[in-house]
């Protein structure tokens, strides 16, 4: 009896307890907090303002993941992802973030941007440039009406092993989920 | 014979445009596409961790890992014709480390997996262990406990009521 009872223990005690596997994405403000993501509380960005935010991602897979974080540019008209068929966003790609990160970790690093090119003609305003981390980055065309609403969406992809590209989102027991997110902001004239 | 001669012209251009489309097609490479190396090193990782490698230990390998992807990125920057040495350099060293990682990742998978199994066994051998010693522990304390309460039978005294 007591035999069984301690091979019980000893099963449990080696045997991996099975754990939800998933990945968290995330943007903070410019004081690290859930706030402050715009200069002066002011959702009209001019044009060589500079905006601080921290991405982050965190791993919760069990294992060592490859991520990759892309930045897409978008106004209110185009489509953002698609949670339910697991589709990204359409809008232009402006640049991408990749790195390894083991399980548990959390990845978190500045994203200091601003727009530097931008034009405004006939009552629409396009972003052609913005800095992004000391970086210049052309923008595929993108325009809105006097400037509201574009936004920049952020989207979470990994790497798939079986096979060998990029995924956005992560697969897990079959399901596809996927991990975006999105911060409007209008591009005004200089104030 | 001006239009053959003309058609002659305009398929020559349209083959040259189709190879300069070609060779600017091949020199956009993106980060998934050019390094199969990676696939092979995380795959190979997997197996460490799957074997039961600790965090530390997959730490040293996932410094390596983001430093090649760094050294990719890199290399991936570097469009311009006069940077192919450059950006061939950046890749050969890139696949350096991968092979490093690859290679690393199955030693540890070896150790982890008998450090697994080993340690899978003892704890069941301790099982064992434990079990024995909570047998005779039982034993000896009934023993100890009849012969205590046989001690005390006898030392019982009778007195009339």
């Amino acid at each position: 009896m007591l035999l069984v009872v301690f091979e019980m223990i000893a099963y449990v005690a080696t045997t991996p307890r099975p754990r939800e596997q998933f990945f968290q994405l995330y943007v903070l403000g410019s004081k690290r907090m859930a706030a402050d993501y715009y200069p002066n509380n002011n959702t009209d960005i001019s044009p060589s303002e500079t905006v601080t935010w921290y991405l982050g991602a965190t791993n919760s897979m069990g294992n060592v993941q490859l991520v990759e974080l892309r930045l897409k540019l978008g106004n209110q008209t185009i489509n953002p992802p698609n949670d339910q068929q697991a589709l990204p966003s359409p809008a232009p790609l402006v640049t991408e973030f990749k790195r390894f990160i083991q399980d548990n970790e959390t990845w978190e690093f500045p994203f200091v941007w601003r727009v530097t090119n931008v034009r405004f003609a006939n009552n629409s305003t396009h972003i052609l440039e913005l800095e992004i981390n000391g970086e210049t980055f052309q923008v595929v065309d993108c325009s809105a009406r006097s400037g509201y609403n574009f936004r920049l969406i952020f989207e979470l992809w990994t790497w798939n092993t079986d096979t060998g590209a990029f995924q956005f989102g992560w697969v897990i027991g079959g399901e596809h989920r996927v991990a975006w997110l999105q911060i409007w902001f209008n591009a005004t004239q200089a104030r | 014979m001006r239009s053959s001669r003309r058609i002659l012209i305009f398929t020559i251009a349209l083959l040259l445009i189709l190879v300069a489309v070609h060779s600017n097609t091949s020199t956009y490479l993106r980060a998934d596409e050019i390094q199969p190396g990676f696939n092979q090193a995380i795959t190979q990782v997997h197996l460490a961790e799957s074997a039961g490698a600790t965090q530390s230990e997959i730490n040293e390998l996932l410094k390596t890992l983001n430093k090649a992807l760094e050294l990719n990125e890199q290399a991936l920057k570097l469009t311009s014709p006069n940077d192919a040495q450059r950006r061939a350099e950046l890749l050969n060293q890139a696949n350096v480390l991968l092979n490093d990682v690859q290679t690393k990742a199955g030693a540890l998978e070896t150790v982890a997996s008998q450090r697994t199994r080993t340690s899978t066994v003892l704890a069941y051998v301790y099982g064992g262990i434990a079990a024995a010693v909570g047998t005779f522990a039982y034993a000896f304390l009934l023993a100890f406990y009849r012969r205590y309460r046989i001690k005390r039978t006898f030392q019982m005294k009778v007195t009339a009521k």
